[in-house]
């Protein structure tokens, strides 16, 4: 028998989480709540540019993702992993590193978003000096995360640190593969990748950033806390061990599911769609075992608010697995892709899943930390009232919203005319949807703060227990596997034969689904008429990206005839090889602009950025007067040029030491149409109006046949 | 394009295979073994959550133990 020693599991460093957990989910939810309002009235953009949907939206996800999510993940692992391994964290010094790290990481991401600094990969959108913190950060979470594994006293590994061991190696596989890019400068770069490849990897992340930042780590804390919380056994631990395989091991495959009817090949859509459909077996396995381990304790859900939060967000999280394979199919793809459809189903896993299962955490973990009671169990139950009804008047009216604007983006007229032709028409149609959703967002932040306050309540009546102590015998390790003795039990014991299996497992995906793509850089069709863009286009361009358009704006004309008769040819894969990075966009808040190129007179688009509703009565589009009153800086244009040819863009030699004489030379040609039709602004040719008017005025147009002048 | 992509990618047919095979061992293997293993093994993992190794100090949680 080994020897007892005698220990202390360190609850100082998740307290600090917890409390910056509590402090972000404000942060996060107020930000989207703002975001959901101004799309009901515009106003609220509030006519600055770091205040505006398109910077609100980014910080919006970023803040709910990375910095509440993030942080309650920590919390979750710094707790259970320490107590699971019967050792205390492996470094004081890590621990810290990591809170502080990703807390400077949270903060330089609410500074250079609303400034507009973004790399536009969604849910990536953080530039390359951040990105490079972003990793060290994530090193040394690794770091301290498998030292703790390595002086454990528990000889096996619980499914939850399976699931800690893939995020880790997942979210570190992702993070590098997303974020190839050359600097342009401290704030500036460009992505390796172009176009229809660029798209490719970005989904691939983004899809499981959702699986591997929203899911797998959470699924970790369900297998750790709701035990504790019902205190029984999860209900199977050998569906625990084939939920843990078989969802890392397909949940890698599914990223082309966000690009289906694109310019991606058909065979990569096809084999997104077939292992989303695939997933929900395994996702329904996690989430049956995590209802399942409450049988015979029910009566207990009716009193206890912590189960309450806990089998909704179980069951939001069998929704949503659900929901999202059907959302797969190509069929249903058709009708949900780009509306608000997506945006329900995202905030059911939110909302539902990330939200609940982090508010049950906190009213389990706070009152245990604090020695002490929960403030108030009414409190508590009023929340998960409030916060559920506020979940269903978020998505119900949003899932409505989805099926009318698709509809109506596709109905004809008996003589086979678009019957809703004007985009606007489908917008101003569901914004007393929108209005409705606001509703449910400021129920699920009332309930927010109902939390905090009880939370808080709780903290001041405690006393806290920084280090707890504890006592468990010597690991005794072995040194291979008995006879007789299963591979799974091995595998247990071994930490970085786990590691290693898991990244084989989410390798064999990832290479499959991107190789080919990447294989075959140089083949992607071209099309003789595509050129890269002008250096003002290219400045017009990253006007673009800084605004956030992507928010709001697709570039993707599926092959679908409502979309050709709506928008004109449908795109190419061959029209983006110069496109770094992609600008596809998830959402049409506002119309396709893919074909937008020489659609409307240079003053239209000036008339429509200084007052949308001008030129689109009833338009919610935010006020960019700012574009027009600012000059364009072009002392990054040399340094771009020169980046973009390095990556393969065919700029002639040299061309970076006429690229700004070029601009202004095209800035005069711009300028002189806009006189023309009466606008006399003083410096007109130097704003960066000019440049975004370029750019919007070329896209779609290398393949589409050149207007008459003045057009 | 379709099969312009795959020729100019090469034969990928063997990796589609390669996949699917690496997918169906490593789902029938773990299921195989997670249903082979001992009952006494499983149930000690299943209890680990609940063994802090501390003594418990909240009412509630003494409430929920009984």
């Amino acid at each position: 028998m080994a020897q007892v020693e005698q220990f202390q599991y360190d609850n100082a460093i998740v307290r600090k989480f917890t409390y910056a957990t509590m402090v972000f989910g404000a942060v996060g939810i107020l930000v989207g709540l703002l975001a959901a309002l101004q799309l009901v009235f515009p106003a609220l953009n509030f006519g600055t540019a770091e205040t505006t949907f398109g910077r609100i939206r980014p910080l919006h996800t970023n803040a709910a993702i990375f910095a509440f999510v993030g942080n309650g993940i920590f919390m979750g692992v710094y707790y259970s992993l320490q107590r699971l391994l019967k050792t205390n964290m492996y470094s004081k010094f890590l621990n810290e590193f990591h809170f502080w790290g990703w807390q400077t990481i949270i903060l330089a991401a609410a500074i250079t978003l609303p400034l507009g600094i973004t790399s536009s990969h969604e849910y990536a959108e953080l530039e390359w000096p951040i990105d490079l913190a972003i990793a060290a950060v994530w090193v040394a979470f690794g770091v301290n995360m498998f030292g703790t594994i390595l002086k454990r006293r528990e000889n096996h590994l619980y499914v939850a640190i399976w699931f800690y061991i893939a995020t880790w190696v997942t979210v570190t596989v992702l993070h590098i593969g997303n974020n190839l890019e050359i600097p342009v400068s401290m704030w500036k770069s460009y992505p390796v990748f172009a176009g229809v490849q660029d798209a490719l990897i970005q989904w691939w992340y983004g899809h499981n950033a959702v699986a591997f930042f929203l899911t797998t780590p959470y699924l970790g804390l369900m297998y750790y806390f709701l035990p504790k919380a019902a205190n029984r056994p999860v209900y199977s631990y050998k569906l625990s061990i084939i939920h843990f395989w078989a969802l890392i091991f397909i949940y890698i495959w599914a990223g082309p599911h966000h690009l289906l009817y694109t310019s991606l090949p058909d065979w990569a859509q096809s084999l997104g769609t077939a292992f989303s459909i695939m997933l929900i077996a395994p996702s329904w396995g996690g989430m049956l075992n995590g209802l399942l381990t409450l049988r015979g304790a029910w009566d207990r859900v009716r009193q206890d608010p912590i189960l309450k939060f806990m089998v909704v967000a179980v069951t939001a999280y069998g929704m949503a697995t659900f929901e999202g394979p059907m959302l797969s199919i190509k069929s249903v793809n058709a009708i949900s892709h780009f509306t608000d459809w997506t945006i329900g189903h995202v905030h059911i896993g939110t909302l539902g899943w990330n939200g609940f299962l982090t508010f049950g955490v906190l009213y389990w973990l706070i009152p245990r930390m604090f020695q002490t009671q929960l403030y108030s169990q009414k409190l508590a139950n009023t929340h998960f009232w409030i916060g559920t009804l506020g979940i269903m008047f978020y998505s119900i009216p949003l899932y409505w919203a989805g099926w009318t604007q698709s509809l109506m983006w596709k109905q004809f007229t008996p003589d086979g005319f678009l019957q809703y032709g004007n985009f606007l028409e489908t917008v101003t149609q569901i914004i007393p949807m929108y209005a409705l959703r606001a509703v449910g967002g400021t129920l699920y932040v009332v309930g927010y703060f109902v939390m905090l306050y009880n939370l808080i309540k709780t903290i001041r009546a405690g006393s806290f227990q920084a280090y707890e102590a504890a006592q468990a015998p010597a690991r005794v390790a072995t040194a291979g596997a008995h006879k007789g003795e299963h591979w799974h039990r091995w595998i247990e014991r071994r930490p970085i034969q786990l590691l290693i299996g898991s990244t084989i497992a989410i390798l064999i995906g990832g290479m499959v689904e991107l190789f080919p793509m990447l294989m075959i850089g140089d083949q992607v069709p071209k099309i003789e008429s595509v050129k890269p863009y002008t250096a003002l286009e290219l400045q017009g361009r990253d006007i673009y990206i800084r605004e956030g358009c992507i928010g709001c704006h697709t570039q993707m004309v599926r092959p679908f005839r409502s979309e050709t008769e709506r928008y004109g040819e449908y795109s190419k894969s061959g029209e983006f090889i110069y496109d770094r990075p992609f600008l596809w966009g998830s959402k049409r808040t506002g119309p396709d602009l893919h074909r937008l190129g020489n659609k409307y007179p240079d003053s239209w688009h000036y008339n429509h950025m200084l007052d949308p509703t001008s030129m689109s009565p009833g338009s919610i589009m935010p006020v960019y007067s700012w574009l027009i009153e600012d000059d364009l800086d072009n002392s990054l244009l040399p340094a771009k040029i020169a980046v973009l040819r390095t990556l393969g863009t065919p700029y002639e030699e040299g061309y970076e030491e006429t690229a700004v004489a070029d601009a202004e030379k095209q800035a005069e040609e711009v300028t002189a149409r806009l006189r023309k039709d009466g606008i006399e602004d003083e410096n007109l040719e130097k704003k960066e109006i000019i440049a975004l008017i370029a750019y919007l005025q070329r896209l779609g147009t290398d393949i589409k046949p050149a207007p008459q002048a003045g057009n | 394009m379709f099969k312009y992509i795959l020729e100019g990618a090469g034969s990928i047919n063997w990796m589609a295979i390669a996949s699917l095979l690496t997918f169906m061992a490593v789902f029938i293997i773990s299921a195989v073994m997670a249903f082979r293993s001992q009952p006494a093994f499983i149930d000690k993992m299943a209890n680990l959550p609940l063994d802090d190794s501390t003594p418990s100090f909240n009412a509630e949680n003494e409430q929920h133990e009984q």
